[in-house]
């Protein structure tokens, strides 16, 4: 090879080595610019979308395991703007089958993508599946249409419907003062209001999770399971519940009150067997809640609803006053029908004196000087750490969202006058929810232990089902004074003849009337009725607790409360399968016809 | 001479040709085998990753069904329903006069029910072999002699 040929090789060699260098920096100078880093950005785009996967809710199952609360499919409908082919026909379908507005379904369907349009527009989410269907049908029809020459198919492509779940209540409004609701029209944002929805409104959720979900086939994997939320299970007897609700309507109606509430408590465990309150609202329609509900109603009485509950509140002030040694069912007492404390004088219901009575004589004629001359006796230090034991001067802690308490007037504060001692003894001047109330009357039906009130018998949690262990809060009194209280009041129940009493069944139990507060003094003809009472004595499977706010039939709970107690607990003993104490015990020898 | 023994070992410029086009073909040969596995297993990935997404919808789809049917079997057992079934059936609840009750020795009403099973109690493996056979001479010896445990031989001395 010539020189000559040589130096012209190893120019071409320089320059195309040059040329390298050249397109190698250009390169890597275009691959760091703003424009390549926008370009590797909207890129991404195309490579999947990161979605958030939201988990079922939990479903709610009552104390035997049928469908309280669940989810239901339905449908969000939309435009695939790319995909619109016939804007009319769409308009014209989803405003014959969705109810839509045919002009403004067909401006969104006419819109060009892009642009700062979007490719995809909601039309109506919440669609039922029967809806679908017929869009299914109207689009294979459609489809399945043979044209002829330039002939062109009705079409509504681009008009797509996507899938999603919505919190449904198949129960509609039984037992939806416990449920509450979750606000499903928010798919984003929702939320549990009120009843169990709120307290366990983050265990039902779930946690959600973001997945990235890959267009490309080859990075595409299995999307990691998202954790359903904790399905609940209930202590409530959906049967129990429908029948106590039915009640709690009638007796309304009956006594021409304004409202109640019945609570069914087992003071064995602290289940709570089933609660009723006068308003109630279909969950599935919660966005009546406004109206159903105005302002100060509570959603569900039983637990955020204080009273003066009157002379129910008797059995406590007996049982702090048989348990701290004051005195026995036999102790005597001198009624002489006025009772003078802090320049205030107390009378019985009736202004008459009883004469000579024993204790199960001052629960049965229910007598105020009696509770006064007991709670006085007490102390107030006595008394009052009592009534703290029982828990009320606090919440429950229910596990249901929503409970409130009125604060106690104690000994020491602005508030409390000599004379509270005196009427805080029969249920007067303290104001309490019947959730505290039945707790704190549990533990007189339960061996003087006080169990947590609560309506969550298990949690299912990824797919396995753990129990509830009962709580007990304390015990306020000791068993022996429980039986003492227990066998006074059905003795006093029994001896008086009551409207409470149930054929068949030992029950204990106590009437209330208590006096309603005005800014102008206690009202002479509105009254508050209740009823407690709990049974079989031997061994109480139930505690139940009427409320009546203002019957008009009759101020007296005796007449209102108590007789509505006896047809309750007629039906709730069929329905716990709690037979007689005896008599209709049936032996096997005679079931067989021997 | 050289040269003509040169000449006499050379391989034939034919040959020499065959064989460097028959290395390229082996090098072509390879390549689009390892470009057909590569083609081949890539095209099952991306059929596999249909699948999963495919299954994983039908697994949603299912999912959803299976909450639709739920919620309509509790609508269809709702009190709501029941009653009216029974209305329309004539019947009517059990009253406390009516009701009967039988005693049946040794049955225990059924605890509630079981939707999902209950919570396994992880028990502690137990150690397949006995602490003599993994501890040595000395860590033995000396355990013995601290929780005091008496030999077979003492029992039977005693």
């Amino acid at each position: 090879m010539s020189e000559s040929t040589t130096k012209r090789f190893y120019l071409i060699a320089f320059i195309a080595t040059v040329v390298a260098v050249v397109i190698g920096i250009q390169m890597f100078r275009i691959q760091h610019t703003e424009a390549a880093s926008q370009l590797l950005s909207e890129g991404e785009l195309y490579e999947g979308e990161t979605r958030i996967v939201y988990p079922d809710r939990g479903s709610i199952y009552d104390a035997k395991g049928r469908l309280i609360a669940g989810n239901e499919t339905t449908y969000e409908v939309a435009l695939d703007l790319n995909s619109v082919s016939q804007p009319k026909t769409i308009a014209s379908v989803a405003s014959s089958v969705l109810g839509l507005d045919y002009s403004e379904v067909l401006g969104y369907a006419e819109t060009e993508p892009g642009n700062g349009n979007p490719y995809y527009r909601l039309l109506v989410d919440f669609v039922t599946a029967d809806k679908i269907e017929q869009l299914e049908t109207i689009d294979a029809d459609y489809r399945s249409r043979d044209t002829k020459g330039n002939e062109v198919a009705p079409s509504i492509d681009g008009l797509v419907w996507v899938a999603h779940s919505q919190r449904s209540y198949p129960e509609g409004e039984l037992g939806s003062n416990i449920t509450g609701f979750y606000s499903f029209l928010d798919r984003t944002g929702g939320n549990g209001y009120f009843g169990l929805e709120e307290a366990y409104d983050t265990q039902l959720s779930g946690t959600p999770r973001e997945v990235f979900l890959a267009y490309n086939p080859q990075t595409l994997s299995a999307v990691e399971e998202v954790t359903p939320g904790i399905s609940l299970v209930l202590t409530i007897d959906r049967e129990i519940q429908a029948m106590t609700e039915e009640a709690l309507d009638e007796a309304i109606e009956w006594s021409g009150s304004e409202g109640g509430s019945i609570v069914v408590y087992n003071p064995e465990d602290g289940s709570i067997i089933a609660m009723a309150s006068d308003t109630r609202l279909d969950p599935n329609e919660y966005w009546e809640y406004g109206e159903l509900f105005p302002d100060p109603t509570p959603y569900n009485a039983a637990i955020s609803k204080s009273y003066e509950p009157g002379s129910v509140f008797k059995v406590l002030t007996m049982a702090a006053a048989l348990d701290s040694g004051l005195v026995d069912p036999d102790t005597r007492f001198n009624d002489t029908g006025a009772f003078t404390i802090g320049g205030h004088t107390i009378y019985n219901w009736n202004r008459g004196g009883w004469g000579d009575v024993d204790m199960t004589e001052c629960l049965q004629y229910s007598l105020n000087v009696c509770m006064a001359w007991l709670s006085t006796e007490m102390g107030e230090q006595t008394f009052y750490s009592y009534l703290k034991n029982w828990g009320l001067d606090r919440k429950t802690n229910i596990d249901l969202g929503g409970e409130n308490y009125f604060p106690m007037k104690l000994p020491g504060s602005n508030d409390w006058y000599e004379v509270d001692l005196a009427t805080n003894s029969f249920g007067q001047g303290i104001s309490l929810t019947p959730i505290q109330m039945v707790m704190a009357i549990g533990s007189l039906a339960n061996d003087g232990k006080m169990m947590a009130p609560h309506v969550v018998k298990s949690m299912i949690i990824n797919g396995v089902q753990h129990d509830v262990s009962p709580v007990v809060v304390r015990s306020p009194i000791k068993a022996s004074t429980a039986h003492d209280i227990t066998d006074m009041l059905v003795t006093s129940l029994e001896t008086e003849a009551s409207n409470a009493l149930v054929d068949g069944y030992a029950i204990a139990g106590k009437t209330g009337t208590g006096e309603i507060a005005t800014p102008y003094g206690y009202s002479s003809t509105e009254t508050n009725a209740s009823f407690v009472g709990w049974g079989p004595a031997a061994d109480p499977k139930f505690l139940v607790y009427i409320w009546l706010e203002k019957p008009s039939i009759s101020q007296w709970g005796s007449e209102t409360a108590a007789p509505v107690f006896s047809d309750f607990v007629s039906k709730l003993v069929v329905l716990m399968d709690l037979p007689p104490e005896e008599s209709r015990l049936v032996n096997n020898d005679d079931w067989y016809g021997e | 001479m050289e040269k003509d023994l040169l000449q006499a070992y050379k391989q034939a410029p034919w040959r020499t040709q065959i064989q460097r086009v028959g290395a390229f073909l082996l090098i072509v040969v390879v390549i689009a085998v390892i470009a057909g596995l590569y083609l081949n297993i890539s095209g099952q990935s991306a059929a596999t990753g249909r699948r999963i997404q495919n299954l994983e919808s039908d697994l949603a789809n299912l999912k959803r069904e299976n909450n639709d049917l739920q919620t309509q079997l509790g609508e269809i057992e709702s009190v709501r329903e029941l009653s009216a079934r029974l209305d329309s059936l004539n019947m009517r609840p059990l009253t406390i006069d009516e009701a009967l009750y039988l005693e049946v020795p040794g049955y225990i009403p059924a605890d509630g029910p079981k939707l999902a099973p209950p919570p396994v109690i992880k028990a502690e493996p137990s150690p397949v072999l006995l602490p003599e056979f993994t501890s040595g001479f000395v860590e033995w010896l000396s355990q013995k002699l601290q929780s005091g445990t008496t030999s077979p031989t003492d029992e039977v001395q005693e």
